[in-house]
Order: C-alpha cells, then structure tokens, then sequence
C-alpha cells in the first residue's frame, strides 16, 4: 500500500508497519483487535494515534514493542525499524532492540518506578544493559547527565533519592530519562500524561520535546486527548474497532476531518475559548470486537452514513484523498461537509440559554466560611501535624444554576464535595441547604435531610455495588427512605435513556457510560435539589462524555436540578458551569461568573491553567509554570501560590491575599496584581524552563 | 462461559468424595456397629474374621469393635464438630470484624484488641483449661472451638470492610441516609462473604485436627463415641502388634484435611473475590 507513506521520497524512515492484524485466541477461536494497520514514522516526527479504550492503539505499539505475549498474538503484516522486519525477531534478538532502538514511556509514573530502588540505580540500568563494559563511574555521570537532561534540578544529589520521595511528575522525568538512555530512534509514549495535572502535563509534553530535538528521535503518542495531540503531533492516525480510519498531516485532520468518526470525535469535545450550545455526541458506544458490524464498524453510530447500503456492507479501505491524507469512508467529502454544518451551528448561538433566569432567584446552597484540616500521624504524647485541606471557602448557589469548581488534583476540591456531603466532618464553618443549617444536623433529621443533597462520582465501577442488579442498585436509596415502587424505578432508568429490561443485569455487564447513567439515576431518585458532580465524566471517552455532559444538561432543565460540579477538565466546566471557583490549596483563588473567568481571567494561577491546556489551535504564547504543589503541610507564608508564580513580588509572602471582587462586581480573586496576563505571559515563557525542587 | 475443573480441585473433589462415602454410605451397610464389643474378635487383622466367624473388613480394636463401622461414625463427630465450629467462629468473626472495620475509632482498638489478646493465649491450654471445667461433649467442643477460631475471620473481614467503607457505593448509600447497619448488611457483608467461605474452608481442616489433638488428650468426645483423634490415641498401645490401629484414623482424618485445603487453595487461586479498590482522585 504505496498511500500510506505519503512521504515516501524521504529517506529517513524509521518505522513502518505494513497490514498489521492482531489476534487474540481464546475459546477455541480467535478474535481480531487489530486489523491491517499500516503507518510510517519518520526521523523527527510526532505521529499521534488517538483512539477511545478498546480501539486496538495501545495493542499496536505493543506489537512494535515485541511485548505482546499469548493469548495475543500478530496474525498478519510486518513492522520494519530502521530498515530491519523485526515480527520474526527471536526474544534475545528483540532484547537488544528495546531500550536500544526503540523505547516506551507508558502512563502511569506511580506503578512504572520500582519502589524500592534508587531512581539513578533504575536509570544506570537502563544505561548498563545496552553498554555491559561501562565503568560504575561513567555510568554514573550518564545518569546525572540524562536527570539534567530532563530538567531535575540538582541532579548529583537527586539521584540517590527514591522514586517516593518525588511527584508525579517528576517521575515521569525520570520514566523519560530511562527511554532516552540510550538516545533511541523511536520514542513510543503511551498516554504519558494522562495521569498528571494539566500544568504538570504542560511541562512534561515539554521535556519530551526537548529531549527529542536533541537526539532527533522520533515519537509515537498515543492518547485519547485529542487537544494534546493537535497541540502536539506531526500527523495523526484516527483509530476505531482495530483499524485506523483516518490518517492525516494535523492541520488538515481537525480543519476537515473525512472520516465520519473523526469529525464527530471533534464535534463532542467542549470548546476552551468560547461556549457551543449543545454538543454533538456520537451514538452508542464501540463494538465489542468479536461483534464488529457488518460493512464499515462505524456505520450503526454514523452520522454521515444515512444507512446507505454500501456502509453496510462493504468495508472501506484507507483511500488517497491527497498526497498526505487519508481516509477509510466511502463518503469522506460528506463528512467534512458535515462537520462545517456542525461548526455553523455550533457558533450560531454562543450564550448559554438561561433557563435559570426565571428561577434563579432562591438560594439553594450556602457556604459560609467552610474548613476541614486532617490530623497527620501523631499519638497520645505527641501532637501530629495539621493538614489544611480546606481553608475559608464561602459560596452562595442559587437553584437551578451551575457551579463549577476546577483545581488540580490535591486542591481540596473532592474534599469540598466531601464536606458538603457530610461524608467528613467540617472543622469550621456552616452549610445552609435550603436555607436549613445542614452541617449542624445529627441522627436521623441528618439522614432524612440527606435526600435533597445527592452525589455522582467519578468512577463509575466503584460506584455500584458489583452484587447488586441494576434495579437494587437504583432501588436502593427508595429502600433505604421507604419508598420504593418498582415503576418508579423504570422511570428513572428511562430518564437516563436506558430501557427497564437493562434492571435484571448487574453492573459488571455494562460500560462506562452506561454505569455512570445509573449512578445519575440512583442519585435522583430521591428528588434531590442539589446534585454533586465529582469528576463524573472524567474517566469517560470522549464520545460518552459528550452524551453524559448532554444528559446532565437536560435533567437539569427538565427538573430544575442545581449542580456543583467538580472538575480537572476546564472545557468541559466552561461548557457546563454558570460560575466557576478556582481552587488552590483548599482555597478559593477565583470565583465569578464562568465567561469572566474565562475570558479575563484574574488570578495568575487561572491565567497558567487557561493556558496550559492543549488546545486544538496552537497557541503562540503558553505559561508554563515551574516546580510542582508545595507541600501542603507546610504550605508557602503569605500568598500559596507565589512559589511558582511569574508575578509575585515580596509583599506576596508577606500576608495571604484575601479573595476580594477587584476586577469587576462579581468577580473576585485572591491576589495582589489581578489582571490581564499579557506581559506576564511572554515572561514567563522565557523562564519557565528552571523548575524548582520538588 | 465454559468452567474447567484445575489439578487442586480434582484433587480436592477425590479427596472429599473419598471421605464422604466413608462417613455417609459405610453407616448403610447392614454390618454397620461401632459399639458392639467382642471379645472373641480381638485385633482382628484388616481383611480377617473373627474365631466366631465375623468378618471385620478392616480389622477390629481391642475390645473386637469393627474398625470401618467406627471410622465412619468418628468421622461424622469430627465433622459435626468442624463444620459446628466453623459456623460459629464464621458468625462472630464477620460481625466483629465488620463492626471493627466499619465504625473504626475505639470500637476497632477494642475489638482488634481483643483479637490479639485471643491470639497470645495458647489456644490448646486454653480449651484443656475450660473443657475441664465445662465437660466435653460434642455441642461444647463444636462451641469452644468455634469461639477460640474467630480471629482469623475477623481480621480478614476487618481489612476488607476498611476498603469497602470508602468504596463510592458505599458513600453513596451514606448520602442516601442509610444507617451504618444498612451498610454493613447490604454492601459489606455480600462482599466479604466469598473470602469468608475460603478462610472457611481452610479453618475447617484447622479445627478437625484441633479437635482430634484435644481428644489424643482425652479431652475430646468421650467413649464409648469415637472420634478420629481418640482412635489414633486408642490405637498407639498396640502401635508394633496393630499398627493398623492407629494408622487407618490418621489416614482418614489427612485424606479430608487435605481435601479441605486443595479446595480451599482452589478458590483462592480462582482469583478475584472483592477486584481491588479504585484509587481516587484526590
């Protein structure tokens, strides 16, 4: 297949994989994952491959690895690196490749370090295996080397440490130092960020582009951020049900996607700079692949497709619609045509229709001066250190409205969500539910109460009882208050858009964004006024996450429902939230409403997470903030944030800034200097690269 | 979904079957009489009979009582008092051990407490001491046992309940307003129960050797009921003349003990009982 090496007049190929089809065997039979894959990587480039969960990326670069072991096994095609098939490669001959040629810097930096070995030990590892007659001394300045290399500072002392006395993202520094050891050819990197903070995120992403400009590696990224690789790779390859659908140069890939799963990927996601109406999300969910559907795997969740015949039975192949795009879609320039239509729509009305204008007027959730401080070790004689988790947090909510609260992880949010929820107790501070003091109730008047205030968490398989069926599940808060009726039941289920029959099965049988649907059921139905949102679509596809944001939106308009929702994801907020608090350090930085905030935000610490996110239109200037949260028991005297904050000035340490309306009525920020971030922004671009000891 | 039978439970299904049939059939037969003394068959030989002519399929004792009929009943004391003791030792160590995980705080110290406390006494000078006092019979044993084994169910539950708690079905019960008992009886105790049968399992063989220590002692069930350990006792006189005596008990009492561990080894390896807890986010 000549096409899909567009860039084949280069002589610089380092990867190439030619009709690549994985197998897994089991029960006697054998079910494809991957099915005639094909790409090429060159000397320099970044080749992304997005993807949901299960759509075979992860599996692929498994394969190139050699690290797929039975019952997986490669069923077809070959996989040349650097001019050598290495598909019949024995395992001693693949060892010297791995590490050497080619390495991987997988998702998680807290399971992927050894816990118990120094990380310069780990990194000498990897140095020594591909160089045996090293002396301890050389291998040793190579370690300091590669950790200076990846930007952790005082690298002579810090590589004596253990993996546990670093942050995350730190350790990721470390993982890429180990991949880049040996300065391979091909850096494979499998969701690296995916774990980490966005500000984190941004200066990992950085790192790896460093590293790689130095040695000329080249990258594969897989992800399912669609934002990081658009920010981030060369070309993309677009893969669903074991095959790539889609593979094109960047640009053109998100400016006219022709592949039909493309462009509603690309519709689903919520915007960063400015509010769409409704999100389009794409039907159903992805095939189980030993029931791949007839002709193209897409057509059942196709907007494109209409049901025409060909879609249902014959199976497009990856097609030439230029020299470096292609597409797998008998009706590639409908899709493009599609997405314009999306994108008019989308921007023919941009303001959140105010459902809330005629019934916003009652407050609903009052929060005044909110604290909770955790006791760290200690014992009878010796008093314990003193964790503020959360510190003076005061909101009013109005009903029927939207209140989003972002912060990275460790801000204290989730232990706001807590707090309300009277799971913990508050150190000081008062809850008004209703009007009624809800954090002074005890017994049973607390429990009676609990109803009006519900909660839907972030992770929808430890959300339900894996021995109870669906219907238990949803009956059971009606049990609990001795209400139940089974009809009611069914009628939440067919609320959340799934039918009574699904109440027999139990929730192991089901996906994601079907289990978080019953948890939103469950959490209605004792006809709650408030309703908490801890990160409940963070651990969804983006596909599902678009239908569960759009099923949110309109149980709250059908019930005048009032949310408090509680996310990482900043698009996503703005799309939902009609205010925004920006958490820091179990404090409110920013508070107001959500197109101020995001649109002149105040507080430094917002104006670096704006601009951390990756974003599909890449940004000419970025703040990248150094260093990493402080230590939150031994939090930063004065302002929390001036450590890693491109304006602070000595008066920052002094005392902590109260959260004050400065830059207009209703909006208030903490901080000394609020305001545009212009100056400050190239500023920091300049320094950004010094971060500080973790 | 097809299940497959692995090595450790065949193994364990052979075993158990083996003793099952001992226990359950030999009783049936018509030549079935544990009690009757004849002293014209004394130490009948495995295979042999009796000067009067009676057959004794594995041999007799002393007292010319037929070996097989006593195997058996033996053989449903030991059990009766396992299974007995497991159950109560089951009971009380699940509900402790829940309370203990779920409410933490002072209820934990005292309960767990407790536990160790229960752990530092020898368990064997233990039972000597109260059987003495109390007097064994099956239903005391079946009890005593059953309350000096609850440690083992209790601290298991106790970890479990402690991961369970935090579990978002659990919180999300909690902002429900269901009670703390709720909790426990429909989150936790489900959850708990599939490990609590494995500990189970185990314990049983645990105890059935316990018990045939106490009666070795002379402090188990007394004659002229047998049980396993009191035939191996009875028969350790005459260990160089019938070695028989003492070997066809022990015999019996390994093939079960061992049944009960591959089986309870089985499940274990079977995997999965409660999938690990999520990590939140913080």
């Amino acid at each position: 297949m000549a096409g899909a090496s567009p860039k084949a007049e280069r002589d610089d190929l380092i990867l190439s994989v030619r009709g690549l089809s994985i197998d897994v065997d089991q029960g006697g039979g054998s079910t494809r994952l991957v099915d005639n894959v094909s790409f090429d990587v060159h000397r320099n480039e970044v080749v992304g491959i997005v993807g949901e969960s299960g759509s075979g990326k992860s599996l692929t670069m498994l394969a190139v690895l050699g690290l797929l072991s039975p019952p997986l096994r490669i069923a077809a095609g070959s996989i040349v690196l650097k001019g050598r098939e290495i598909t019949t490669l024995n395992f001693e001959e693949m060892r010297a490749i791995r590490g050497k040629s080619m390495s991987i810097v997988f998702q998680d930096p807290m399971t992927s370090l050894n816990p118990v070995l120094r990380i310069g030990t780990q990194i000498g590892e990897a140095v020594r295996l591909h160089n045996p007659h090293m002396s301890k001394a050389d291998i040793e300045a190579r370690v300091i080397e590669l950790l200076a290399m990846v930007g952790i500072p005082r690298p002579e002392t810090q590589h004596r440490r253990f993996p546990n006395e670093f942050s995350g993202g730190m350790r990721q520094r470390v993982m890429i130092a180990i991949a880049m050891a040996n300065e391979p050819d091909l850096l494979i990197a499998d969701e690296p960020t995916t774990a980490l903070d966005v500000t984190i995120q941004a200066q990992v992403m950085q790192v790896l582009a460093e590293v790689r400009q130095r040695t000329g590696a080249a990258m594969v990224l897989i992800t399912h951020d669609l934002g990081l690789v658009a920010e981030r790779a060369d070309r993309v390859g677009v893969m669903y049900s074991g095959q790539i659908v889609e593979l094109a140069e960047t640009e053109p890939l998100f400016a006219r996607p022709s592949h039909p799963y493309t462009a509603g990927l690309i519709s689903s996601l919520p915007r960063i700079d400015h509010r769409v109406p409704q999100l389009y999300s794409i039907p159903g969910f992805v095939p189980d692949p030993a029931k791949i559907p007839p002709g193209c795997a897409f057509h059942p969740r196709c907007a494109v497709s209409a049901g025409r015949s060909a879609c249902r039975t014959i199976s497009p192949s990856l097609q030439e619609l230029s020299a470096t795009h292609l597409a797998a879609c008998h009706f590639a320039e409908d899709s493009s045509a599609w997405r314009e239509r999306q994108i008019t729509t989308a921007e023919a009305v941009s303001e959140k229709p105010s459902i809330q204008a005629a019934i916003a007027t009652e407050t609903i959730l009052k929060v005044d001066a909110l604290s909770k401080e955790f006791k760290i070790g200690g014992s009878l004689l010796r008093r314990g250190e003193r964790l503020r988790a959360l510190h003076d947090v005061s909101f009013e909510l109005k009903r029927g409205r939207t209140l989003g609260l972002v912060g990275e992880s460790g801000c204290g949010k989730s232990t706001l969500a807590r707090v309300l929820l009277r799971l913990l107790e508050a150190s000081g501070g008062r809850v008004f539910l209703n009007g009624e003091p809800f954090s002074e109730l005890s017994g049973s008047k607390l429990r009676k109460r609990r109803k009006d205030l519900q909660v839907v968490f972030q992770d929808p398989y430890s959300s339900l009882d894996p021995r109870m069926t669906v219907h238990d599940v949803i009956a059971e808060p009606l049990r609990i208050n001795k209400q139940y009726d089974p009809r009611r039941v069914d009628d939440l289920l067919a609320h959340v858009g799934l039918s009574p029959e699904v109440g027999s099965r139990r929730s192991p049988e089901f996906s994601g964004g079907q289990r978080q649907r019953i948890a939103i059921a469950r959490a209605l139905a004792l006809k709650p006024d408030v309703l908490i949102l801890d990160e409940a679509v963070s651990a969804l596809d983006v596909s599902i996450q678009a239908q569960i944001i759009n099923l949110l939106e309109s149980l709250q308009k059908e019930f005048g429902l009032t949310y408090v929702f509680i996310s990482h994801d900043l698009s996503v907020v703005r799309h939902i939230a009609d205010e925004v608090a920006v958490m820091y350090l179990g404090r409110f930085i920013e508070y107001g409403p959500t197109e101020q905030i995001f649109n002149s935000p105040a507080h430094p610490y917002t104006q670096a997470l704006l601009s951390a996110i990756p974003h599909m239109r890449r940004e000419s200037q970025r703040i990248i903030l150094s260093g990493d949260l402080p230590n939150p028991m031994a939090p930063p005297s004065g302002c929390a944030f001036r450590t890693r904050c491109f304006r602070a000035q000595s008066e920052c340490a002094a005392a902590e800034p109260p959260l004050l309306a400065r830059t207009g009525d209703q909006h208030m920020s903490a901080c000394y200097f609020p305001g545009a971030s212009e100056v400050a922004a190239s500023a920091a671009q300049t320094e950004s690269r010094a971060p500080q000891s973790p | 979904m097809t299940r497959r039978v692995n090595a450790s439970q065949l193994i364990a299904l052979l075993l158990i079957a083996a003793m099952t049939v001992l226990v359950a059939a030999v009783p049936l037969l018509p030549s079935y009489d544990p009690y009757t003394q004849n002293l014209a068959g004394s130490l009948v030989p495995i295979g042999g009979s009796a000067m009067d002519g009676k057959f004794y399929p594995l041999g007799s004792d002393t007292l010319g009582r037929d070996i097989l009929s006593r195997l058996a009943l033996a053989g449903q004391v030991s059990i009766l008092i396992g299974l007995g003791a497991v159950i109560v030792s089951l009971v009380i160590g699940v509900a402790l051990g829940l309370i203990a995980g779920y409410f933490r705080g002072l209820v934990e110290t005292i309960i767990m407490g407790l536990a160790d406390l229960q752990l530092s006494i020898p368990r064997v000078l233990l039972l000597i001491a109260v059987t003495a006092i109390v007097g064994p019979s099956v239903t005391n044993l079946a009890l005593l046992l059953g309350l000096t084994s609850w440690v083992a169910y209790g601290r298991v539950a106790r970890g479990m309940a402690l991961s369970l708690r935090e579990r978002e079905f659990v919180l999300a019960a909690r902002t429900q307003g269901a009670t703390a008992s709720w909790n426990i009886r429909k989150h936790l105790l489900p959850n708990v129960l599939p490990q609590m049968l494995i500990v189970g399992s185990y314990e049983f063989g645990q105890i059935i050797v316990m018990e045939a220590s106490l009666s070795y002692l002379g402090l188990g069930v007394q004659p002229p009921l047998p049980s396993w350990g009191m035939m191996v006792s009875e028969g350790q006189t005459y260990l160089a003349l019938a070695p028989s005596l003492s070997m066809l008990p022990s015999f019996a009492l390994f093939t079960l003990v061992a049944g009960l561990q591959f089986l309870s080894q089985s499940f274990t390896s079977e995997g999965e009982v409660v999938s690990a807890p999520q990590q939140g986010k913080a």
